[in-house]
């Protein structure tokens, strides 16, 4: 295990920097919206430092060249560093347990660095500098974002530093804190079109839906810290202390897990918490790639994955399963429910935010499969046990890095093509004069008459936007998992995994049939996407006139679409045996083409019968059933004289011969209620929206009525009682002698019975 | 060495503001309003001087006391004389690490008050009447002679109900009124109970500050040491039943101060009518005095009352907490929603203080320091709201982030503090109650249940602030104009000294989130101190061991 006695505290100099990669973004934060307070307009700060953008560029370079090099120490050991500097106590506090003493405790912050903060700490903060450069070209070219992109930028760098700061962090508490500053600034990104109502609400429902997995982690690690009397990974991953939990309250720990689950569900969109994603494509291109590939719903990820030491303890063997059950169960549930909204879905954005809740759900039903073997499996000891444990657990991993890749780049290529049709859309017009009706089109950008997200208003663009296209097809490519392409080396361990735990444990047939569907629909939604996008005639005059895109915007697409190829090298490299376990050199210690070769033959020439047949079955629906059905329906030649590039051509070509040979009317399906339900998100968003209405909002009207009615009014009535008293009281002062010796003679007579029957 | 520096914390805004006042009092309208301005200086010089100096106590530059390691019932910068001998009544005071944050915390007050009401109507009033308020308070905070402790717990009466009354909105007479009356009466049954505290002291027993008619003393730390030795070996101080009833009779003046649910309602009133000045040192410090009395008298005195009570006390702390939250989800005027949010927060405080662990208390100390900070930007910004928006109505003014962008800002800071967004000072508080709170349920067998409240909490703070901020920042695009009570002028932005002290409060938010140690290092100190030194020798052997 990661525990204590493995771990090493390693004094490089490099290691003493890095806080920085934190503090370098948080600091530049402050920077930057001060500097775009005062310059605010100034061609300089606008021009030339693109309003902060090139402020925050070399941040996030420092802070991705600064992770390199963390990352590269940590290679050279191999071991979990616990703390690279001394831990800050941030809070002393002390408990009384009934003794003779208080004992004090302390909540402090540090570094820690294992496989899985290497793992993400590379990804997000490599994505990071990518859309950081994306944005440039992205959002300071269009007028809507005049004068405020220092906001923006302020808060993206702030965004990042959540992200780096929670990968880095060395205890669960430290890890929530970091989340709840991305919480923020999701918010604040997502709500950056603030004056439009849309995007206020959807700020408001990604914050408080999260929000609501919060409360549950924050409950689950309040429970862990009185297991363990401490958050610190060092401490409640150690296995001596595991043990003594395991003694006593080994149920205790699942529930808190669970509820740390639940957190985990809020941040990263998976079902019932997962409407918030879609909605949080009001925020800007930039902003969605940001929080689908490299931060906010990795967050989830990496903590149901920091919790894997739990899982793998031979102390807690077999008594987490449950927890792992239902881990897979709700990312398998999650996958096919996305992927089934995804197919309905018009708006460009809104089928990559499906997608990317789907490919998430793959990543917790592999994470929950992996940890389910780690839990029932002996596999400290025996060896291939162990070999399963870490390539399960591998999978899941590498396609949390395959999928942050795709996503990223998927998001950042359908901003581009977005970006253009808006362009070719305000360029047209502002040419044609049509008349009153779009003489107000360069003020009012978003208005209602066109939609630049919608996939109507697109099609037949892989002439028009080469690198676009491109890296759309090898990023779809890598989410459906076509042979040898990105996220096929990870999905097909996945899905073979959740296969395997199904033979162990009949439960997980759910999961496990839950991902092989979804790897059919994952190929008709993501092929559909591009087919309607790229392939065919332009379907209105406005995307026949949509143009290249500019450098800032290509750079990081090209990056991308060359990581998304290479990902072969990386499995060929060992990325698909990771495991937070110390013992095993993650690095293979094949030499890399033997590494390629042994993957290659892993994938397709599984020794094991049943593996053999269900990886050509995953393909076959992934990458035959569901492109094929898709290319049946959208595909099509481009316009006459349009041509893409020559490895576009035959994609192109295949989907038109299908459509000709198999198109068939599918109206039918898209009235159905089935379909209207899709439409409308299976109504789960209406519900709660009912909920909060009808429920919450009239108990707490009540709540506030008795409040004034009940609390108040007594007060009041004991204050009107108290003054018709002195009324009363006041009244008998009337002035007249005969009235008073009345009342005297009465008095005294009362006191002198009074005083006599007592006696 | 430099312990007489009470006295003149406590004496000389108290007399400045006389002073002052009496300076101004036969003068005409014309003259007031020529010397509002001088006044205000004076005053903003007077009180940031006082910062500095509590400050310069922090910083050990005056009279070096680190304000941790004090023990039990001792007090730093003590300083006492007789004053009424007969009675055994003195002049004393001094400060340990429970008062001594509370007086910092005042003294931050009064400067950032008045520049963020740098503009309030007759000033050459206003301004001093905000400084004596600023001496009531110290001199709260630093009695340590049960007469003075009540002499200037009803003195802050005063001054605040002239700042509803002359500078409050609409209904202020009703409202000052009933915030006077309320919260005397609750005084009134706290005087009672420190009488009858009085008479019931042991006379047989020689005591140092006795007086020489009544053979009896006011003095709090002769009274406490005192308590502490009867307390022990399974005794009640004064007997069971007395004990029981005093903690109630004190308790009960602390909680309508604080104030816990069912006691709270003389609180949004007050609010909603109070001055931006009023409303800041009301929320920031006059609340606090109600949970710093608990720790001073009740908690002091009558540990085993409070083993007795601990459940009632819970109770009341949920309750607050939950109801105050689930009002201000009902709220549709701005500043009624934070001072809901206060009584939400207050119950916190008593949660904290009815987990009996060290962390609890810890944290309540924090939450006392937190709120402290936070609440007086959140009624900074609802008075700017007010001030120029003529309107407290959530949903009266929307698109606020392009009209005003730094009242926007202000604001949406001030939202997140409060609904404890972590880095910022609340945070820190709210985490440790939850830890204590399971702490406590997890040792103590307590049912699971009583983390609902709280968890629920979190997510309806969430709600009500992102709900409010939906409304007023957001939105707004072309089809909402401003209010009509703006008369079609442009929409104004902040004032200057509006964001100067909107940002000193926001640097000092997040200072105490991201460094909380400053202020709780000696806080924790404190409750370590008296539970070795009180509750562990007095409830520890007989509590049975968790």
């Amino acid at each position: 295990m990661a525990g204590s006695e493995n771990s090493v505290t390693v004094h490089s100099e490099w290691m003493e920097y890095a806080p920085l990669i934190i503090l370098l973004p948080m600091m530049s934060f402050a920077v930057i919206l001060f500097l775009g307070r005062v310059f605010n307009g100034h061609p300089f700060w606008k021009n030339t430092l693109k309003e902060g953008g090139l402020i925050a560029l070399p941040v996030m370079a420092a802070s991705l060249i600064l992770s390199l090099l963390l990352i590269s120490e940590f290679l050279k050991g191999h071991s979990a560093f616990d703390s690279l500097f001394e831990t800050i106590p941030w809070v002393n506090t002390a408990v009384w347990n009934g003794g003779a003493a208080t004992d004090s405790v302390s909540l402090g912050f540090g570094i820690y660095v294992d496989h899985i903060t290497v793992m993400l700490l590379f990804v997000a903060s490599f994505l990071c500098l990518l859309i950081n450069t994306f944005s440039i070209g992205y959002m300071n070219t269009d007028p809507i974002n005049d004068n405020r992109n220092h906001r923006f930028y302020a808060e993206f760098v702030l965004f990042c530093s959540g992200m780096l700061g929670m990968v880095l962090a060395d205890s669960f508490l430290w890890l929530f804190i970091f989340w709840e500053l991305m919480g923020l600034c999701s918010y604040l990104l997502i709500g950056f079109y603030y004056e439009r109502p849309s995007a206020a609400s959807a700020a408001k429902k990604a914050f408080l839906t999260t929000r609501i997995g919060d409360v549950f982690l924050v409950v689950g690690l309040v429970m862990l810290w009185d297991l363990f009397g401490s958050l610190n990974y060092a401490v409640v991953f150690d296995t001596y202390n595991i043990e003594q939990v395991a003694a006593h309250s080994a149920g205790t720990l699942q529930w808190a897990l669970g509820l740390m689950f639940i957190g985990a569900v809020g941040k990263s969109a998976q079902f019932p918490l997962h409407v918030w994603l879609p909605d949080a494509m009001e925020g800007p291109t930039p902003v969605s790639a940001l929080i689908h590939a490299a931060t906010m719903v990795n967050a989830g990820l990496y903590l149901v994955a920091r919790m894997f030491p739990f899982f793998g303890a031979d102390a807690l063997h077999g008594d987490l399963d449950d927890l792992a059950f239902i881990i897979a169960s709700v990312g398998g549930i999650t996958a096919v429910m996305a992927a089934a909204i995804a197919f309905v879905q018009m708006d460009l954005k809104k089928v990559l935010a499906y997608s990317t809740m789907s490919q998430l759900a793959y990543i917790f039903t592999g994470l929950g499969c992996a940890m389910y073997l780690a839990n029932t499996l002996d596999w400290h000891h025996d060896k291939d046990a162990h070999y399963i444990v870490i390539v399960a657990f591998g999978a899941a991993l590498f396609h949390l890095f395959n999928h942050a890749m795709a996503k990223g780049m998927l998001f950042m290529a359908s901003g581009s093509v977005i970006h253009e049709v808006h362009h070719a859309h305000h360029h047209l017009h502002h040419h044609d004069d049509h008349g009153d009706d779009h003489g107000d089109d360069h003020d009012d950008h978003h208005d209602d008459h066109f939609d630049a997200q919608s996939m109507e208003n697109m099609g037949g663009l892989a002439s028009k936007m080469p690198i676009t296209a491109t890296a759309m097809l090898v990023g779809s490519a890598s989410i459906m998992g076509l042979p040898l392409i990105g996220g096929f080396w990870s999905k097909e361990g996945i899905i073979a995994n959740a296969w395997r735990v199904a033979q162990d444990d009949p439960r997980f047939f759910l999961p496990a049939a839950c991902v092989l569907i979804g790897a059919a629909m994952t190929g008709f939604y993501m092929s559909r996407m591009w087919f309607m996008t790229f392939a065919g005639k332009p379907k209105n005059e406005v995307a026949a006139h949509v143009g290249p895109t500019n450098t800032w915007i290509k750079t990081p697409l090209f990056i991308l679409t060359f990581v998304t190829l290479s990902s072969i090298i990386l499995a060929g490299m060992g990325f698909t045996h990771w495991a937070s376990d110390t013992s095993y050199s993650f690095l293979s210690e094949r030499t890399l083409i033997e590494g390629i070769v042994y993957e290659m033959d892993h994938a397709f020439l599984n020794s094991d019968a049943f593996f053999f047949i269900l990886t050509y079955i995953a393909i076959f629906l992934g990458a035959v059933v569901g492109p094929g059905l898709a290319m049946a329906l959208y595909g099509g030649s481009l316009a006459e004289g349009e041509t893409a590039k020559p490895w576009m051509r035959p994609v192109l070509r295949l989907s038109a011969w299908m459509n000709g040979r198999f198109y068939f009317d599918n109206s039918a399906f898209r009235d159905s209620t089935f379909a209207i339900a899709l439409q409308n998100r299976l109504y789960i968003d209406e519900y709660y929206d009912k909920a909060m209405v009808n429920i919450v909002a009239g108990f707490s009207n009540k709540v506030a009525e008795a409040d004034s009615e009940v609390i108040d009014g007594t007060i009041k009535s004991i204050e009107s009682g108290s003054q018709s008293l002195s009324t009363f009281v006041r009244s008998m002062t009337t002035g007249s002698a005969r009235d008073y010796i009345l009342m005297v003679s009465v008095g005294t007579l009362v006191i002198f019975f009074l005083i006599w029957g007592m006696a | 060495m430099d312990d007489w520096i009470s006295l003149p914390l406590v004496g000389f805004p108290l007399i400045a503001s006389v002073v002052l006042l009496a300076f101004v009092s036969n003068a005409n309208q014309a003259t007031r309003d020529r010397l509002a301005s001088p006044i205000r200086m004076v005053c903003l010089v007077f009180s940031s001087l006082l910062l500095v100096v509590t400050t310069g106590m922090f910083f050990q530059y005056f009279g070096n006391v680190s304000w941790e390691g004090i023990s039990f019932n001792s007090y730093e910068f003590d300083h006492r004389y007789l004053w009424i001998e007969a009675l055994g009544i003195h002049w004393a005071v001094g400060m340990d690490a429970l008062s001594f944050p509370m007086v910092w915390l005042t003294t931050f007050l009064l400067p950032v008050t008045i520049i963020a009401t740098w503009n309030e109507k007759n000033g050459a009033t206003y301004f001093p009447i905000v400084l004596a308020m600023g001496g009531a308070l110290i001199g709260v905070f630093v009695s340590l002679d049960l007469f003075m402790f009540y002499v200037f717990w009803e003195l802050t009466l005063i001054p605040m109900f002239f700042l509803i009354l002359m500078w409050g909105g609409k209904d202020r007479r009703y409202a000052s009124q009933k915030f006077f009356i309320y919260t005397f009466t609750a005084s009134v049954i706290m005087l009672l109970g420190l009488i009858t505290l009085y008479f019931f002291q042991d006379t047989s027993n020689p005591m140092i500050h006795a007086g020489t008619m009544t053979g009896r003393t006011f003095d709090i730390q002769t009274i406490t040491s005192h308590a502490l030795v009867e307390n022990s070996n399974g005794n009640w101080y004064l007997g069971a039943n007395i004990q029981k009833v005093l903690f109630v009779m004190l308790m009960l003046g602390f909680l309508v101060k604080l104030p816990a649910v069912p006691f709270h309602t003389w609180l949004p009133d007050a609010h909603v009518q109070a001055p931006t000045g009023g409303s800041m040192l009301l929320a920031g410090v006059m609340l606090k005095m109600g949970a710093y009395g608990m720790f001073r008298l009740p908690l002091s005195l009558f540990p085993h009352a409070l083993q007795y009570f601990q459940l009632t006390l819970m109770i009341i702390g949920m309750i607050s907490l939950v109801w105050g939250a689930i009002v201000c989800l009902g709220q549709t005027n701005l500043k009624k929603m934070v001072a809901y949010s206060s009584v939400s927060h207050m119950g916190v405080i008593v949660i904290g203080i009815a987990t009996m662990q060290p962390m609890g208390w810890a944290a309540a100390l924090f939450m006392m320091f937190a709120h402290g900070v936070i609440s007086p930007m959140l009624f900074a910004v609802c008075g700017a709201f007010k001030h120029h928006y003529h309107s407290m109505e959530i949903g009266a003014m929307r698109g606020m982030a392009k009209h005003s962008p730094w009242l926007a800002t202000s604001m949406m800071f001030a939202w997140m503090a409060s609904l404890g967004l972590p880095l910022l000072a609340g945070f820190v508080a709210e985490l440790m109650v939850l830890i204590a709170l399971w702490y406590m349920i997890a040792a103590e067998g307590w049912s699971v249940l009583w983390m609902v409240g709280p968890a629920l909490v979190l997510a309806i703070t969430a709600a009500y602030y992102l709900w409010s901020m939906q409304r007023t920042i957001f939105e707004g695009g072309d089809e909402t104009q401003p209010p009509a009570s703006l008369h079609g002028e442009p929409v104004p932005d902040i004032t200057d000294s509006e964001k100067l002290a909107m940002i000193i409060l926001a640097v000092f938010t997040i200072l105490f989130g991201v460094m909380p140690w400053i202020a709780l290092d000696m806080m924790n100190d404190w409750t370590v101190q008296i539970f070795e030194g009180l509750i562990l020798p007095i409830l520890g052997n007989f509590n049975g061991g968790a």
